[in-house]
């Protein structure tokens, strides 16, 4: 049992860890009884598979496929928009003028251009484009869809191939999602628990790496413990249930596996984008999207199997009361020229040849994708709606094939004329790869969703 | 980017001060010098000189706020333009330096409403110029006229972007382009004659010249890649823009009549053009790391390099 309140001699380090975690980091990461009871080993047999992690690089708000990744040139003005297509370093594979460095790095990657959403609501679509299934999306208005919601892809990562000693598996990088003022459903364990909700982490070029959790622990001196008698007696009441339970000793490694990064001297250095040399740092970027890609490179060497990096936490652009998302009904030429576009330029260009230079590209897939497109046709206001009917993504590395566009859209970018893609197939392809098989799903209660892309392998 | 179109000397004094408190000086050769203004990192848009050189305005990024600075040139010291909460940016002085205009997002519910204000810098109220009325349109990229008597602008209030012309004391205003495609940042020259600005209708953006009422429309650009944010010399004899004619923005120098050369020629993004009464280039660069405000000194004339009109069909360099 905790000894809370009777040492009052003793400061935070002289605490165990166990003891530490339980007052301290049961509720701040939201881990209850029924999560504690599922743990599993840790000890897994990791596959031969080609790939062992996926960094998702989540445009959030709806990149317009028009401008980046399916140009149209020969379309009415109304269309194509100001922007010219520039060969790129795979013949024809053109890519618009304002990603230039993308388009020196073709090879490396390939582009589908049907990908296809069931919603044209941020809200919905964005937990399809995180879970795979629309099942309890909710809508801009607040209406729940009908269905149990899925877990994100994430956590089904961090489920199959469970914990690692010293590095959750499933990181995301940026606030947690909203479209207004309404959170988005599917960022994290959903059914399989809060054990498996990704371990948030960001970047603030202004203050540097920003750990909510890290924060709490660090906070939680021997009086703050003293004050959370409620705290303690619920502990030591789920210590009591646990001591009975065949189950502790695996609690015992879960706890060494899953807090290890936030004990152990030294762990929490692979949050430091400061320790990578200047030249590096400059390449990603002096800007949020671009460090916090330099981050997802670090985490994925240590040990990471899916870091998802949030391009934004709303939607909507500044100028539309947001954080700089890609959501641009207005203005959107304006705004994407003068900053997503170089800075979706930069700072993927700078992961993709940082990945490939330190022989990680083979084993690291790398996603850039939104929740869907933009309208191809121009809107009146110099913008471009929300387009879910075809859009385009770009995905690299992890044996997947590259240096290809997979799919076909019509004259305007408006709808697929090839076979069109899901999120679901995106990522059933993206996880195969990482040897999470239907069989493997399956084996751990889990249902498979979509068909493999087979032309990306 | 219009509105140097006083010809006042610019101060020797203050160009020295400048020197002093401007961070490096970067050697470009025998007949230019590179001085870097800002030092922050933080990314910077449309950077513009008062006519007689001592101030700057700028909108600066931090976090999720695009506000707009002035900044001494003398002091080196900066502050707020405007105490306004949304996001404004386009300031430009007026031609005797005692306004400026600027675009307000006044941030909707759920999109912003970007209107033109003006302010006086000596009392700082800023007044609305050129809203919409009744319906969601966006009035931006403001520059005056070289008798201060009228302002250029863009607005999508018809539909589409389009390049609008008005009259400072107010009244209606006159659309001078009527094209489907994006008309945007017009740029009003010294001799009062023409408006340049950017426009898709040919293809990609391009370099555009029209009389102020709206005839006479004639194109000065014709490159493969962009071209966009022009800003006329002082003397109205060049236009200074920004092009990515060689794979990644650059600010190229297009006498009216002849070929343009590549002032800047950078692996870097340079962006925003601007000139400073004197004849200085000033424009956004983040080639040492981050974003920062350069100022290009005895910009010189001559001709293209060779290689200044790539295919665009080839890779990108």
């Amino acid at each position: 049992m905790l000894r809370i309140g009777q040492s009052s001699s003793r400061d935070c380090q002289q605490w165990s860890r166990r003891e530490l975690l339980q007052a301290g980091m049961l509720s701040a990461v939201g881990i209850g009884l029924p999560d504690l009871l599922r743990l599993e080993a840790a000890e897994r047999s990791e596959t031969a598979a080609p790939a062992k992690s996926v960094i998702l690089l989540w445009l959030w708000g709806g990149p317009s496929h028009l401008d980046s990744f399916d140009m149209k040139p020969n379309a009415p003005v109304q269309y194509r928009g100001p922007y010219a297509p520039i060969a790129s370093s795979v013949p024809g594979l053109d890519v618009c003028e304002l990603l230039p460095q993308i388009a020196r790095r073709a090879h490396r990657y390939s582009i589908l251009r049907t990908l296809r959403a069931a919603s044209n609501d941020h809200g919905i679509a964005g937990t399809i484009g995180l879970t795979g299934d629309i099942a309890g999306a909710a809508s801009l208005s607040g209406q729940v869809l009908p269905g149990t919601l899925k877990p994100a892809h994430g956590s089904i990562v961090s489920k199959v191939l469970g914990f690692s000693p010293t590095m959750p598996r499933f990181l995301t990088l940026g606030g947690h999602l909203h479209q207004g003022k309404r959170a988005i459903r599917g960022e994290g364990g959903a059914g399989l628990g809060a054990l498996h909700d990704p371990f948030r982490l960001d970047y603030d070029p202004e203050k540097g790496i920003q750990i909510p959790d890290l924060e709490l622990i660090d906070g939680l001196s021997p009086s703050g413990i003293d004050s959370r008698q409620g705290l303690l007696a619920s502990v030591n009441q789920l210590a009591r249930q646990l001591d009975r339970s065949a189950d502790v000793a695996r609690l015992d490694q879960y706890y060494e596996q899953a807090f290890s990064l936030l004990t152990k001297p030294g762990a929490r250095d692979v949050f430091d984008v400061h320790r990578e040399p200047e030249s590096v740092r400059r390449k990603f970027g002096r800007f949020r999207f671009g460090q916090c890609c330099l981050l997802a490179r670090r985490l994925v060497e240590s040990g990471a199997r899916f870091v998802q990096v949030n391009w934004s936490s709303h939607v909507e652009p500044i100028e539309d009361g947001g954080d700089g998302g890609w959501d641009m009904h207005d203005r959107h030429f304006q705004q994407y020229q003068d900053r997503h576009a170089w800075m979706l330029d930069q700072a993927l260009s700078a992961l993709l040849d940082d990945l490939q230079e330190r022989g990680r590209l083979e084993d690291t897939m790398v996603v850039a994708v939104g929740e869907f497109g933009r309208t191809p046709k121009i809107n009146n206001k110099a913008g471009r709606d929300h387009w879910e009917h075809c859009y385009s993504g770009l995905v690299a590395g992890g044996g997947l094939r590259s240096g290809h566009v997979i799919g076909t859209s019509d004259r305007f970018a408006e709808h697929p004329v090839t076979r069109a893609f899901s999120s679901a197939d995106l990522f059933a392809t993206v996880l195969g790869q990482m040897g999470i098989t239907t069989t493997a799903l399956t084996t751990n209660g889990l249902l498979p969703q979509g068909s493999v892309i087979e032309e990306l392998l | 980017m219009c509105a140097q179109i006083h010809q006042i000397p610019f101060r020797r004094l203050t160009g020295l001060l400048l020197l002093f408190f401007a961070v490096p000086i970067l050697a470009r050769g025998a007949d230019e010098e590179l001085i870097r203004v800002t030092d922050d990192g933080l990314f910077k848009q449309r950077p513009h000189w008062s006519p007689d050189g001592q101030q700057m305005v700028f909108a600066r990024h931090r976090g999720n706020t695009i506000f707009l600075f002035l900044r001494d040139m003398q002091t080196g010291k900066e502050e707020r333009l405007t105490p306004q909460i949304h996001p404004e940016y386009d300031a430009v002085f007026s031609p005797d330096g005692k306004d400026v205009l600027f675009a307000y997002d006044k941030a909707s519910p759920n999109q912003g409403d970007v209107e033109v204000y003006r302010m006086s810098l000596a009392d700082r109220k800023p007044m609305p110029l050129a809203t919409t009325q009744g319906g969601l349109s966006h009035e931006e990229s403001p520059c005056w006229s070289p008798d201060g008597k009228q302002f250029a602008f863009s607005s999508t209030r018809h539909g589409n972007q389009e390049i609008y012309v008005a009259d400072i004391a107010g009244g209606e205003w006159r659309r001078i382009t009527e094209e489907a495609g994006t008309d945007a940042h017009p740029a009003w020259s010294p001799d009062g004659k023409t408006i340049a600005f950017a426009t898709d209708r040919w293809g990609d953006l391009e370099i555009a010249l029209i009389a102020p009422d709206g005839s006479n429309l004639r194109r000065l650009t014709e490159s493969r890649g962009m071209d966009d944010y022009p800003a006329w010399s002082p003397d109205g004899r060049q236009i200074a823009y920004t092009s990515k004619r060689d794979g990644n923005d650059e600010i190229y120098i297009q006498p009216l009549s002849g070929p343009a050369r590549n002032a800047t020629r950078d692996p870097g993004i340079d962006n925003f053009p601007t000139w400073t009464t004197d004849g200085r280039l000033g424009f956004v660069s983040n080639r040492d790391g981050g974003f920062e405000i350069y100022l290009m000194t005895s910009v010189r004339r001559g001709s293209p390099d060779p290689a200044e009109t790539p295919d665009r069909r080839s890779p990108p360099r």
